[in-house]
């Protein structure tokens, strides 16, 4: 998964309009981000990548990029 | 349309940002997505619950926003998804004002509180399991639990007389559901059912609440996890704080969107079913009475159960109609002679059995109830004959049965279309009603001049002064009315319960009877007073007897008593709706002088010099108390 590839199933499964150059943001510093959407994301991004994700990791990354390390590292 | 089409058109909007302006559209495109799409309405609430409502109001000024306050114990932003996109369904902007963690009990008993200032029109409180199993201590024993949760009751309750005190709008609780992985922690079966009896008796203390406030209503979560949906998921409840699943949410978030259009006075009235495949199985003209399933047989067994809840729906106040393609002769045979059909004539205000397109038939038939097509909901088991009447009619709602009757039923009842927060005398005997409103109209049919009908009519009017008993009556005349309904100004119990105890305001309500029977309380007045002036606040009258002579006679009643109690002058307002623009001109056409009138609102005035006397054809009593 590309980092636009990212950014594109976080609008569409969110509703989150982030920019790929927000990503590193820390996440309280992004606008409309709720920790209740991290089960969300997560379970989309499981169904997108085929694979069971930690969530205690995806929990403690401090910003949507550190999400997508979490995500493409275990690839 | 289909499900995929509807999808990538929601899709294609939300990707190019085109929700708030084409937001009637969403609610079209919304309403062909089958209650079993979950995961299309989970991301279409995402979407929607993006947009800022006022953005939504700049592009579509006429849509209807409720404020809805959503507090509770745990973490609640999860909610205004699944609650947004089940607004949208009904085309009603959601305005979310959610609380901060765990702040419910301020919330609710500071009047000063940030909840109270948004004024909501709604106000969610979500219980969830870990309301009481914070407190609970570890180990535990039933006991424990059930000290727990009976003091929540005691405070959610006090709680719930507060909000009630205030009179204005409606408080949902809900019931809490039990988590297996609670009952599962015992090992023994004494204890397990300790803790189960114990866990439901306080639900129940909590449902019983309903009955002691008329503005709070409960939520019975048990109903929408018997559906087979998990009631929590461990991982939001553990690290989001968020303790119901997202499935939960979405049901109950179904619940509020149909209360939403009731509070709103958009529920609805008339249940029109097609009949081959519907009602019955096969085609009667190609498979004759003998050859179609009713009761007998696995299939007949299926559409018995569906005429059931059919009759069962019409009990409680539905308008039930027939809408078919046949002949109507075979049609009314079956439903008069075939030994084994639940359903009979009588269940439905009309059937309509001819070759003419549905949506025309649809139309015809909102006509001569004299209620909005939109107030229709339309059940068939033909892909074609739905997609037509979606197409040409999309303010129609339409239930999708197919070739499997047993799910009939589930289809049926899957939408709360008919909800409605409590029943009155009148709804269960609308149908009777407005049976008879058909027979009076074949009746009118036989005079030569409108008068001479009247006359034979023989219109009894009773005006009186409303009381504690009429009050549920009176706030519903004001949610379901539309066309003749001067403000529509919607009023709930609690409204109306004010105005009764208020000295200064006059509650008049209307009974009407003919010769065909009695109407029942069919309009009302509201009026109050400032110094010498008597200001009507609104007048509603039920579709069923308006141009009969029933509005002049009230209004003559209201105006003559207005000068023996010393009033000077009657001043009445019209304020334009979508729907009431037959009464624009009641008040000028009735002896009031116009004051202001900018198109939208109106305001008149009636000098109380010349009072014209009730029509000559109405027999009046009056009870002013």
């Amino acid at each position: 998964m590309t980092r636009d590839e990212f950014t594109a199933l976080i609008h569409d499964e969110i509703g989150l309009a982030v920019a790929t150059d927000e990503l590193d943001r820390e996440l309280d510093q992004v606008t409309g981000w709720d920790s209740v959407h991290l089960l969300t994301l997560l379970t989309a991004l499981e169904q997108a990548t085929g694979r069971s994700i930690s969530l205690p990791d995806v929990l403690s990354a401090p910003s949507l990029g550190r999400i997508y390390a979490v995500v493409a590292g275990g690839a | 349309m289909t499900t995929t089409t509807a999808a990538e058109q929601l899709l294609r909007l939300h990707r190019t940002g085109r929700l708030a302006s084409d937001y009637p559209l969403v609610r079209d495109l919304l309403a062909d997505v089958p209650p079993e799409s979950r995961d299309l309405l989970r991301r279409a609430g995402a979407w929607l619950s993006r947009l800022n409502p006022d953005e939504v109001l700049r592009a579509h000024p006429d849509t209807s926003a409720l404020t809805v306050a959503i507090t509770g114990h745990g973490t609640l932003a999860a909610l205004i998804a699944p609650l947004t996109v089940e607004f949208a369904r009904h085309g009603l902007l959601l305005r979310p004002v959610l609380s901060d963690f765990d702040s419910y009990v301020v919330d609710l008993s500071d009047s000063d509180s940030d909840l109270y200032s948004a004024r909501p029109e709604i106000v969610l409180c979500l219980l969830d399991p870990a309301l009481i199993f914070d407190e609970v201590p570890t180990p535990w024993r039933p006991e424990d639990v059930r000290a727990v949760f009976e003091a929540k009751v005691a405070l959610v309750a006090g709680l719930a007389a507060r909000f009630a005190e205030r009179g204005a709008g409606t408080l949902v609780l809900n019931t809490i559901p039990l988590p297996r992985t609670r009952t599962a922690a015992l090992v023994d079966h004494r204890s397990r059912a300790e803790l189960g009896a114990a866990w439901r008796e306080a639900n129940a203390r909590l449902l019983r609440l309903t009955a002691a406030h008329r503005n709070v209503v409960v939520v019975d979560t048990d109903s929408l996890l018997a559906d087979g949906i998990p009631a929590g998921d461990a991982r939001l409840s553990v690290y989001a704080k968020a303790h119901l699943s997202t499935e939960l949410l979405a049901g109950y978030a179904r619940e509020i969107g149909h209360l939403a259009r009731n509070l709103t006075g958009r529920a609805k009235k008339v249940l029109a079913v097609d009949l081959d495949g519907t009602v019955w199985g096969g085609v009667l003209g190609d498979d004759g009475p003998e050859g179609i399933e009713v009761a007998d047989g696995y299939r007949g067994e299926a559409f018995r159960a569906f005429q059931r809840t059919v009759r069962q729906l019409a009990a409680q106040g539905v308008l039930v109609a027939a809408v078919s393609k046949n002949d109507i002769e075979p049609v009314r045979t079956v439903l008069r002679e075939h030994p084994g059909m639940t359903l009979r004539e009588d269940d439905f205000v009309r059937v309509v059995a001819n070759w003419r397109p549905k949506h025309e038939n649809l139309v015809e038939l909102a006509e001569d109830l004299n209620v909005g097509v939109d107030s229709v909901v339309f059940a068939d088991d033909s892909p074609y004959e739905r997609g037509l009447v979606r197409r040409e009619l999309p303010a129609v709602a339409v239930i999708t049965l197919d070739d499997e009757p047993a799910w009939h039923v589930d289809r049926l009842l899957a939408d709360g279309w008919f909800d409605t927060v409590e029943l009155t005398a009148e709804d269960r005997d609308r149908p009777t009603k407005y049976r008879d409103e058909l027979v009076r109209k074949d009746f009118l049919n036989s005079f030569d001049s409108i008068q001479d009908y009247l006359s034979e009519l023989g219109v009894a009017v009773r005006v009186f002064a409303a009381g504690e008993q009429d009050v549920n009556r009176v706030a519903q005349l004001s949610l379901r009315t539309n066309q003749f309904n001067l403000t529509t100004r919607r009023l709930q119990p609690a409204d109306v319960q004010a105005l009764i105890r208020d000295p200064d305001a006059l509650v008049l309500a209307l009974r009407t009877a003919d010769r065909f029977g009695d109407n029942g309380l069919v309009g009302a007045i509201l009026a109050h007073r400032e110094a010498d002036v008597l200001h009507i606040d609104n007048f509603l009258l039920s579709c069923r007897v308006f141009a009969r002579g029933v509005e002049q006679t009230a209004l003559s009643v209201l105006l003559r008593h207005a000068r023996d109690t010393g009033a000077g002058s009657v001043v009445g307002a019209y304020r334009s709706s979508a729907k009431n623009s037959k009464v624009r001109e009641f008040y000028p056409r009735n002896g009031f002088s116009t004051v202001t009138d900018d198109g939208a609102e109106a305001v008149f005035r009636h000098d109380l010099v010349d009072i014209a006397a009730p029509p000559e054809h109405v027999t009046l009593t009056e009870e002013l108390g």
